[in-house]
């Protein structure tokens, strides 16, 4: 190639040159080899100080001319893409990034476009070489900008460092911005003077919430609460005469329970309770148990009664009303929770059935009253049962029990009508309605447990609640250990000196815990005290760079940075002690022990953070809490979570047990709930689901591994409800996008942005015509063929999906069978999802490299640039070789130089 | 029927107008030929301005046929859910047959004033953005009844939901602050400020030590820091501005609990009376919820819960009972817009000819969980009232609920044509 001086061109020449080619265009268009060359011939004679900006050599610039610079050129533009250069400054990114997308298009055979004039395979090749040797050689691993810890990251920290384990922001906390498809991009990252104040804020509320402003003392007061002044939800209670009546018992509060309205404990303390309570015919010997716990005011009436503190039982055995006092500790915010615990009615559906279905067997008329008020016209063909609901409900049973005509010929327990109350009394629905309006013969007929008044007098002393023991724990935790004498100083200044380094997550110097040290002495000397210091000083802390930022440091990449990296990647949180030690130590970066500690870090169940986040970026899956599918798809919210679900406890499945990476596409499992997967994935299964070691994730879910044929239609990323939802709107569904959006996340080529001047040609599938025609558009159009052939048959491939993933043979509305087959880019025809997927194991490494890609773009903070994609394909290969498990591809991509550069 | 005092639950309903009240809604002539949607940009010549906004959403909907008067245009007959409202007729408009054709369920309920894409900006957060700000409190949300903490009926520009003061009590405290609540304001703001210089010298001695582009990169720190610091400043210097004082007293418990909601209803609109009194907010949004709760009237438990009764499948027993629900809102609601005849602005004129009232909802159905025909009234705000404006939504050009929002905008002096999927107004029809 050419020497080095002769290389090192026209830095101002350029410029000249460049003005040349733009006004005298047209001319300059024939001859353009020619200039070139004489050009070329003029300036090699020229030496001039600049060594990265590099003239084109003569076969590239011939070639370039040949058969790109017709239409990338500074007048034509085709696809906002200019060629035309003479030299090329290698040391300007957006030079790297224009010539890396020039080598993705030739590479690709995307360009030049099929009817234009097609270059030699020789010609492609050594445009390649000249392009891939020049961007590996000028384009530096590394590269990224210091990053604001984001939302979820700020949560994590905060909770570590201050070991606050309920920590979150602030509803309307400023969000943050997503940057290349991930929300922890150094460039997305941006910093904004309301986001400041807000952090300043939040920081003042973690100070308060360790060292809480004083509250004022309260006087001791008594309360009184008759049966008007208790609440009644649903049927769990109603007032008759000068008593309020229980008559039920339920897990649920709302169900079950009554509170006093107007009494809230405002100061933690001992009080004493004073209740009044009589029995309201009862039909045993048996003490009614009533029983008080401790609930905050403002929880939610969906609670469980297990969830509050429980204070005292108190039996009851009585007609007369007894009175009975008791000592209990309450706390700020809370008031009494009463409950019957021996009630003979259970809102529990199997419970209920069971009772009434007794109760039917005994008492025909009371079954016969019950089939009137639910099927009113003496058959199956009308159903009422929301109006049964409460009162009304009983009025009605009442009515037709008093009725002589009342219809006595189905009232056994083997008429098809019985059978189908007991099923509808077993199902949710039925269950509310009946058991609110049972409460009512009760209510009227007893057994109730009557309440004629509540009275709570205190504080008779006051306690510390939870909330002031734990502050008390975690003041310890931050402050430490004050030694004998030790001034409110030396005390601070060792305090800071642990908890700095905690806090920036590296070595802090003495010069910058001087600093901070002179905030809380300053504070002193102007009357404050030492909590007053100690709180402006965390107030201070959290809102400075070092705390805010992660990876500024000077100079390269060290090991406290790595194990920022490292931590943060894997669980979205602080480095831990172990991690900061080895740290410390200037292990963490010796390749064994890096790889150890990230086999430690790794996520392993479905709900952990990195897993979420990570999933949910990448797959978009994080869009579909706000998709609200068309109610004809009859996709609950419920099937929304388990859709999610699914994605995460797969995701979690492939890393734990290092599974092939092919597993993502086409594996023989898929984790979801059977109902699920009959409903949505036309799963056969008449086996007994076997579980082993049943897990419940902390949303409550339960996803069991249920095998799969390979090569089907479901099963594998493409193949999941939570992908084709996501990638849908919930009401249709669009080709192009699905396209567009594989081609990203799946095959990791993004197709460029559709030109400026091209309107989007969006089918509209509700409309009357076949979509595929209307899109034909695009495949015969040059200037949109080039990029539609990519994505458009991928897109129909996929219209076998609906919006929310399942199978369907025609469009809707029109009724025309979906025309799925198509041929991909390298000439492979396809009929359907199947053979596309089964194109992808045959090409798993397009997928490897992609998902690597992602991840890396995760874990750095920036999106790998050529000569980082180049290492990363080294690995996929390497990986590939050996197993191709995806937990060894995340470890080995740990190691990368990429991930241990800044 | 005055003020606040006048609790809910003293009225109680005859059967026999109930019955009235529940016959089918026959076929309103609706307004016949439609130039009565105004293209979004003509604007009907009138100078008449109003200041405020206040919007009240009821989460279980409103029973249609008991809100909807069964004659168009004025002189109608008082239907039984707004007969509360009788006082008032001439200050207020309902509307029927209006919607933003938006999804169904729950889930949607935000529709109300989101528009057609539930949980996007909505029309109160519109108004504060463009009018609110110059006030103390940009914009207020206030909640009665529990709440769930996952609703919201205010949503940002980026469709963050805004969370809902639910205690009066809290409210109370940032309307009319007191001294000690003031002294700890000052404190943190003069300590804060006092301390910045600190972090500041700090973080310049990090920006030394690191490379250029990442120095570039915390210029934004530096940017955002001083801008912090200059607006403390800011406060500081106001901090002595004078806070309104009043003679109001709350109870000395929140009335939080569900069956207290007509309560902490009655509250809230006094607080909001007092809010717009004293100008410490325009925009003020309200959502009613509804959960299990029993209330009794009377002393009289009603037949079931607030939620099974919205749930009433057509049983004239259970609506009989939503109704007296229903008609406690419109009680509270009354004694509301009593509050703003009677108090007055600066140049003497009642708080209602410069206040929007707009009650409604995202439901139309809640027993069958429909959203579309949402019961909605307008009160207030210097607009020509009396009637009922019945739309026949079955014509392709009927005029949609945003339609409505363009006119109440376009009267608070913001030049808006469009809202969600509306970018027509009403002003020919409503002004």
């Amino acid at each position: 190639m050419h020497p080095a001086p002769l290389s090192s061109l026209f830095v101002g020449l350029s410029l000249a040159t460049c003005r040349v080619t733009r006004s005298n265009y047209a001319a300059l268009r024939k001859r353009r080899p020619y200039i070139l060359a004489i050009l070329l011939a003029h300036v090699t004679t020229i030496s001039l100080h600049a060594n990265t900006d590099l003239p084109i050599p003569d076969r590239p610039a011939e070639i370039l001319a040949d058969y790109c610079l017709d239409c990338h050129d500074e007048a034509e533009m085709k696809g906002d893409l200019n060629l035309d250069f003479l030299t090329i400054d290698w040391s300007l990114k957006e030079n790297r990034t224009l010539w890396e997308k020039a080598h993705f298009m030739a590479k690709g055979g995307h360009m030049p476009p099929a009817k234009k004039k097609q270059p030699s395979d020789e010609e492609r090749e050594s445009i390649l070489a000249w392009l891939d040797s020049s961007l590996l050689e000028h384009t530096p691993i590394g590269g990224t900008l210091p990053r604001r810890l984001n939302q979820a990251e700020y949560e994590a920290t905060i909770r570590g460092l201050f070991n606050l384990t309920d920590f979150t922001l602030p509803i309307g906390f400023p969000r943050d911005t997503e940057f290349h498809g991930f929300n922890n991009v150094g460039e997305g990252l941006v910093l904004s003077p309301p986001l400041l104040e807000s952090y300043g804020k939040v920081a003042a509320k973690i100070a308060d919430e360790i060292f809480p402003p004083a509250k004022p003392a309260h006087k001791s007061t008594t309360r009184h609460a008759g049966p008007e002044d208790m609440v009644l939800s649903f049927s769990a209670a109603t007032v008759r005469g000068d008593a309020l009546l229980l008559a039920s018992r339920a897990e649920q509060i709302m169900r079950s329970c009554t509170w006093p309205s107007r009494i809230e404990i405002m100061s933690s303390g001992t009080y004493l309770v004073t209740i009044s309570a009589s029995q309201f015919l009862p039909i045993s010997d048996e003490p009614m148990k009533l029983e008080f716990r401790a609930r905050e005011l403002t929880a939610s009436d969906r609670s469980f009664t297990d969830s509050f503190r429980l204070l005292k039982e108190i039996d009851f055995s009585s007609e007369s009303p007894e009175t009975v006092t008791f000592e209990a500790d309450l706390y700020e915010g809370q008031t009494l929770l009463l409950r019957w615990t021996n009630a003979e009615m259970d809102h529990e559906f199997n419970a209920l059935a069971d009772q009434l279905g007794a109760w039917f067997e005994r008492d025909p008329r009371f079954l016969a009253a019950w089939q009137k008020a639910v099927y009113p016209n003496g058959d199956l063909s009308v159903t009422r049962i929301v109006q049964l609901r409460g009162k009304n409900g009983w009025e009605i049973v009442t009515k037709n029990l008093a009725d002589p005509n009342l219809d006595m010929s189905m009232a056994t327990m083997d008429t098809e009508m019985t059978k189908a109350l007991m099923k509808l009394i077993r199902s949710l629905q039925g269950t509310y309605q009946v058991a609110d309006a049972m409460c009512h013969y009760y209510f009227e007929n007893g057994p109730a447990l009557e309440i004629h008044g509540l009275t709570v007098e205190g504080p008779l002393k006051t306690v510390d609640d939870p909330t002031d023991l734990r502050r008390k724990e975690l003041r310890s935790q931050l402050l430490g250990e004050r030694k004998h004498g030790q001034s409110d100083e030396a005390f601070t200044r060792q305090m800071l000196e642990q908890f700095l380094p905690q806090a920036f997550r590296r070595p802090v110097d003495k010069q910058t815990i001087n600093t901070f040290l002179s905030i809380a002495k300053r504070h002193w000397a102007q009357g404050a005290s030492f909590e007053d210091g100690v709180h402006l000083l965390i107030r201070n802390i959290l809102i400075s760079p070092r705390f805010l930022y992660r990876m500024v440091s000077p100079g390269e990449m060290d090991e406290y940075d790595l194990a920022a990296r490292l931590s943060y990647f894997l669980t979205q949180g602080p480095p831990d002690e172990k991690l900061l030690a080895l740290a410390q130590s200037g292990s963490l970066s010796n390749p064994d022990v890096l790889r150890k500690e990230a086999r430690r870090l790794l996520p392993s169940r479905p709900e952990d953070a990195m897993i979420q986040s990570f999933t949910g970026q990448w797959l978009d899956t994080k869009l579909l809490p706000e998709i609200m599918p068309d109610p004809v798809f009859k996709f609950s919210e419920s099937d929304i979570q388990i859709a999610k679900a699914e994605v995460e406890w797969f995701f979690a499945e492939m890393l734990n047990e290092n599974l092939p990476l092919t597993d993502f596409i086409d594996p023989d499992f898929t984790y979801t709930t059977l109902e699920f997967a009959k409903k949505n994935y036309q799963y056969q299964s008449d086996r007994e689901l076997i579980r082993k070691d049943v897990y419940r994730d902390e949303r409550g879910l339960t996803l069991d591994r249920l095998p799969m044929q390979r090569g089907g239609r479901y099963g594998g990323l493409l193949g999941q409800s939570a992908i084709m939802t996501a990638t849908a709107n919930g009401v249709d569904t669009q080709p192009v996008l699905r396209g567009v959006w594989v081609l990203e996340n799946i095959l990791g080529m993004p197709p460029p942005d559709p030109p400026k001047s091209v309107p989007a040609l969006t089918p509209d599938i509700r409309g009357t015509t076949n979509p595929k025609e209307m899109l034909a558009a695009h495949m015969a159009d040059g200037a949109c063929a080039t990029c539609h052939k990519q994505i458009d048959p991928i897109g129909f491939m996929l219209e076998n999906f609906d919006p929310v993933g399942r199978w369907r043979e025609e469009w809707p509305k029109i009724d025309v069978p979906i025309e799925s087959s198509g041929v991909l880019p390298d000439g492979t025809p396809i009929e359907d999802i199947t053979d596309f997927k089964a194109w992808l194991v045959d090409n798993i490494d397009f997928f490897s490299q992609c998902l690597s890609e992602k991840l890396l773009t995760y874990a750095t903070g920036r999106v790998p640039n050529y000569a980082e994609r180049k290492e990363i394909e080294t690995i996929v290969l390497e990986n590939h070789k050996n197993g191709n498990g995806f937990q060894d591809l995340v470890l080995a991509l740990i190691q990368s130089e990429t991930f241990g550069t800044k | 029927m005055t003020t606040q005092s006048t609790l809910p639950g003293t009225y109680s309903i005859g059967r026999r107008q109930f019955l009235r009240s529940t016959a089918a809604l026959i076929a309103l002539p609706a307004l016949e030929s439609f130039p009565i949607l105004g293209a979004a940009t003509a604007s009907t010549g009138s100078v008449k301005k109003a200041r405020n906004l206040v919007s009240v959403g009821a989460y279980l909907g409103l029973h249609q046929n008991a809100f909807f008067p069964k004659e168009a245009g004025r002189g109608y007959t008082m239907p039984e859910t707004l007969k509360p409202l009788d006082p008032h007729r001439d200050a207020f408009t309902v509307f029927s047959g209006m919607d933003h054709r938006a999804p169904n369920g729950h889930g949607a309920w935000s529709n109300f004033l989101c528009g057609n894409a539930p949980k996007s900006y909505s029309l109160d957060q519109m108004v504060a953005d463009q009018i609110g700000q110059k006030s103390r409190f940009p914009s207020v949300q206030l909640t009665a009844g529990t709440g769930e903490g996952s609703k919201s009926m205010s949503f940002t520009k980026q469709g963050i939901g805004l969370p809902m003061v639910q205690r009066p009590s809290v409210f109370y405290k940032e309307l009319f602050m007191s001294e000690s609540d003031k002294d700890r304001m000052e404190y943190m703001l003069r300590s804060g400020k006092s301390s910045i210089d600190y972090v500041l010298e700090d973080a310049l001695r990090l920006q030394n030590s690191v490379t250029q582009r990442d120095s570039d990169k915390l210029d934004e720190y530096f940017d955002s820091l001083r801008s912090v610091e200059k607006r403390m400043t800011q406060q500081i210097a106001s901090i002595d501005d004078p806070i309104p004082t009043t003679d109001y007293k709350l109870p000395d418990s929140d009335p939080i609990t569900p069956n207290l909601l007509m309560e902490a209803e009655t509250l809230m609109y006094d607080l909001m009376a007092l809010s717009i009194e004293t100008e410490s907010s325009r925009v003020l949004s309200f959502f009613i919820d509804g959960l299990g709760q029993v209330f009794s009237f009377d002393g009289e438990p009603l037949k079931a819960g607030y939620h099974g009764l919205s749930h009433h499948g057509n049983d004239p027993a259970m609506i009989q009972d939503l109704i007296k629900i229903e008609q406690s809102h419109m009680y509270c609601l009354s004694g509301f817009i009593n509050q703003l005849k009677e108090k007055k602005d600066p140049e003497g004129k009642p708080l209602l000819d410069s206040t929007i009232v707009l009650m409604g909802t995202g439901m139309g159905d809640a027993s069958r969980h429909s959203n579309a025909n949402l019961p909605t009234l307008v009160a207030g705000g210097g607009f020509d009232h009396g009637s009922h404006i019945a739309i026949d939504r079955s014509k392709d050009d009927a005029p949609l609920l945003g339609d409505l929002y363009i006119t109440l905008m376009q009267r608070l002096g913001m030049e808006v044509d469009s809202f969600s999927n509306a970018s027509r107004n009403m002003n020919q029809l409503f002004s």
